[in-house]
């Protein structure tokens, strides 16, 4: 199909990887910010989910978060974020996608973390009671170690998701890869939105897979894990 | 100097009186363009999940595609289908359609899959086809797997379809684009709240269905 | 018949349902005018998404559905390469267009001057063999404008747009991502002015260009003649000494297969009662009152004996 060809073309010009506007610069920016705000997500939600997890209170929170979470539209949490960002006189751009892509990252990481230490066999943490551990070290060495599998996926479903999502973040006059496609679409060059398609969804593959590979690293050996 | 914007209450209740039929009407093309894309994915889904069930090697290839339709950013699959089918409910449903086929076709599947060994022997031993076992066992057995996968879709599609505001339509993504649009914060967070409503009431709604086709798995009920 | 069965049944024909009111429903397919002829269907669309546009399209919408038309209205279409090809496609049928930007599309060679009739022959020349029908040029003419802040303009004594020369490349410029692409915007003040910024930041035809120059982000804005917003704020619009903004008189485009002597003198009436002031009275109602172009287009049609 000619279409795919021109993308193909428009993918190897050089004239794409040079600049502010090239590739290399727009990818930059797309996996910075995508990195920031899991990793910012991450630091908050973490350690929420295993507090609440481990103690059991707060587990309504979570649950209604995270249906709650779920069925927001990441165009609405975006649109929103921009008279908020400029209230607080932050500007356009970065913050706005910032908030609305953090907000988008804790609920799959929240919920998977209070499960992943929820789920872990209430035995186990009796027996480590009964060896005299305190709360602390029982979270740390032991519920940490068995629910990271878990948590590990939320933070790979987390990831693709702002990935995807940072692709409307050009509408608040943010950068990255959906500024192709954004702007793409505007001029009707269909060879640079289906160029910058192309990219996100490598990108989107690229941390699936990454992430994926992290997280049979993170699994313990020592102890089988309830799925 | 102050954005005009920055001193705006979040929401003016008078916009919200004079806009209620649009926003009446937004929220049937919210809902009807939900309903359409499930409905279609399911109608695709099923049978090709029954198929992919019955002979697993097309099942890899079928995920596969699904799963690399799911990985194209909706945006562009949206703006790059317009070259093509226009800005018409086409294009939208083409897009919001082929979302949700991944999440149906691997809920269809696992729901065949979850459908327990002894149930399917006892059945055969009754003297059961193949089609009064899918039509009387399997499929009702299935059906709280492939509900769950409804669930998730509907909300899903209710999410992208707030998208599809930037190829004229977008059901209540219409007040939220034109909120952007003229920077007024009224639209936008009305089209937010309902957008939200409306996916959590699918949700719950969904769920009381999931939960009233099968009576038999209520104590077998985990955290989504 | 097993009750759980005929649960599954009452599922699966609710999905039938869907699909069939799917094959039955819709919009009719893409862009089919099936019947547009007399007092048939027709859609109104926009050449931009920005306030006056809407406006001007909402009041082509109105004076239309008054006379006996069933309209529909497509409001949201970003940039003028959208709409070419929804108009071209027939799913929309008639939109208000700039006359040199117009032209300038059509004919990338052409020459684009002050003069609105000029202009709109050139359009015509350049619809020969279209689908397309240019009517009657309103007075109301809005032309791109180059716009910096009452500081800015104070600090770098700018009051002209070949001020900007020297220190452009030291300057942020801000508009819409199709500006590289356009003409009257950085290509032609490449050619005419030698002017080339440090950098360019894609907005958008409004609320984000607005609040990037306010908020410092951008040093020069690309906005529009009309916009209310550059006098509210106190901003300052370069005065383009070289010319290079040509007559952008808002002028309604309509699908050769809809016009007719009733659809013409309708819409030329509504070209006759806009002017330059009055339309950016309007805009400023729209952008800073936060009222909906729906609601002041009908005011103005009211007053004006439209409708």
């Amino acid at each position: 199909m000619g279409v795919i060809g021109e993308a193909i073309q428009w993918l190897t010009d050089p004239v794409n990887w040079a600049g502010d506007g090239g590739i290399p610069h727009r990818m930059l920016e797309h996996m910075e910010i995508s990195g920031l705000t899991v990793l910012a997500a991450a630091l908050i939600a973490i350690p929420a989910g295993l507090a609440i997890g481990h103690s059991g209170r707060g587990r309504f929170l979570v649950v209604s978060l995270s249906n709650v979470g779920r069925a927001i539209p990441s165009f609405a949490i975006l649109a929103l974020a921009l008279p908020i960002t400029i209230k607080l006189g932050l500007g356009l751009g970065f913050w706005p996608t910032f908030f609305a892509l953090f907000a988008l990252a804790v609920p799959p990481i929240l919920t998977n973390t209070y499960v992943g230490v929820a789920e872990v066999d209430r035995d186990l943490v009796e027996a480590a009671r009964g060896m005299g551990m305190a709360d602390g070290q029982i979270l740390r060495r032991l519920e940490l170690r068995l629910a990271a599998p878990v948590i590990m996926v939320g933070l790979r479903t987390a990831a693709v998701e702002v990935v995807a999502t940072a692709t409307l973040a050009a509408l608040v006059a943010w950068g990255g890869l959906g500024r192709f496609i954004i702007d793409g679409f505007a001029v009707r060059d269909d060879a640079r939105i289906l160029g910058g398609a192309i990219l996100v969804a490598v990108l989107a593959i690229a941390t699936e897979l990454v992430l994926g590979g992290v997280e049979r690293l993170a699994r313990p050996r020592t102890v089988s894990v309830r799925a | 100097m102050i954005l005009a914007q920055a001193d705006e209450p979040l929401v003016e209740p008078e916009w919200v009186m004079r806009n209620l039929d649009r926003i009446g009407e937004r929220l049937v093309e919210h809902a009807y363009l939900t309903v359409l894309a499930v409905g279609i994915g399911l109608a695709i889904c099923i049978p090709l999940g029954i198929l992919a069930y019955r002979h697993r090697r097309i099942y890899p290839p079928v995920t596969w595609l699904a799963g690399f339709l799911y990985t194209i950013p909706s945006l562009a699959l949206f703006a790059f289908l317009t070259a093509y089918t226009g800005l018409t409910t086409l294009t939208a449903e083409i897009g919001l359609v082929s979302y949700t086929l991944l999440i149906l076709i691997r809920n269809v599947v696992a729901g065949l899959d979850s459908v327990p060994l002894d149930t399917k022997e006892s059945a055969r031993a009754m003297g059961y086809t193949d089609r009064q076992l899918l039509l009387k066992v399997e499929l009702p057995l299935a059906l709280p797997v492939i509900l769950a996968g409804v669930r998730v879709a509907t909300v899903t599609t209710i999410g992208l379809v707030t998208v599809t505001s930037l190829i004229g339509k977008g059901g209540l993504g219409f007040f939220i684009l034109q909120g952007m649009r003229r920077f007024f914060n009224t639209p936008i967070v009305v089209g937010a709240v309902l957008s939200v409503l409306l996916a959590v009431s699918a949700d719950l709604a969904l769920l009381g269905l999931q939960k009233a086709a099968t009576p038999w798995a209520r104590n077998r009920a985990r955290t989504a | 018949m097993a009750i759980r069965r005929s649960k599954k049944n009452l599922f699966l024909s609710l999905v039938m349902l869907v699909v069939l009111a799917a094959c039955g429903g819709g919009d009719g397919g893409g862009g089919g005018d099936a019947g547009g002829e007399a007092k048939g269907e027709l859609t109104v669309g926009v050449s931009g998404a920005f306030a006056e546009n809407q406006i001007v399209a909402e009041m082509y919408a109105q004076v239309l559905e008054d006379a006996g038309y069933t309209v529909d209205r497509q409001l949201d279409i970003g940039s003028r390469e959208i709409s070419q090809t929804a108009f071209n496609n027939g799913e929309i049928d008639v939109v208000p267009e700039y006359l040199a930007s117009l032209l300038l599309f059509l004919d990338p060679d052409a020459t684009a001057t002050g003069n609105a009739s000029e202009n709109a022959e050139k359009v015509r020349t350049a619809l020969q063999g279209k689908n397309a029908v240019l009517l009657e040029p309103s007075g109301a003419n809005d032309t791109n404008a180059i716009v910096v802040t009452g500081e800015t303009a104070e600090e770098r004594n700018l009051e002209k747009v070949s001020d900007l020369a020297p220190i452009a490349g030291e300057l942020r410029f801000g508009g819409p991502p199709e500006c590289p692409e356009r003409p009257f915007c950085i290509p032609g003040l490449r050619d005419t002015y030698g002017i080339t910024f440090r950098e360019f930041r894609p907005l958008d035809t409004g609320p984000l260009t607005v609040a990037a120059l306010e908020g410092g982000e951008i040093d020069v804005a690309l906005l529009f003649s009309t916009s209310s917003v550059i006098e509210d704020k106190g901003w300052v619009l370069l005065e383009d000494d070289k010319n290079l903004q040509a007559a952008e008189n808002i002028t309604p485009l309509v699908r050769q297969d809809v016009v007719n002597d009733e659809v013409t003198e309708l819409l030329n009436g509504v070209s006759e009662a806009l002017t330059t002031e009055n339309i950016t009275e309007l805009n400023a109602r729209v952008e800073i009152d936060n009222e909906d172009p729906a609601d002041v287009a009908q005011e103005f049609l009211e007053d004006e004996g439209l409708l």
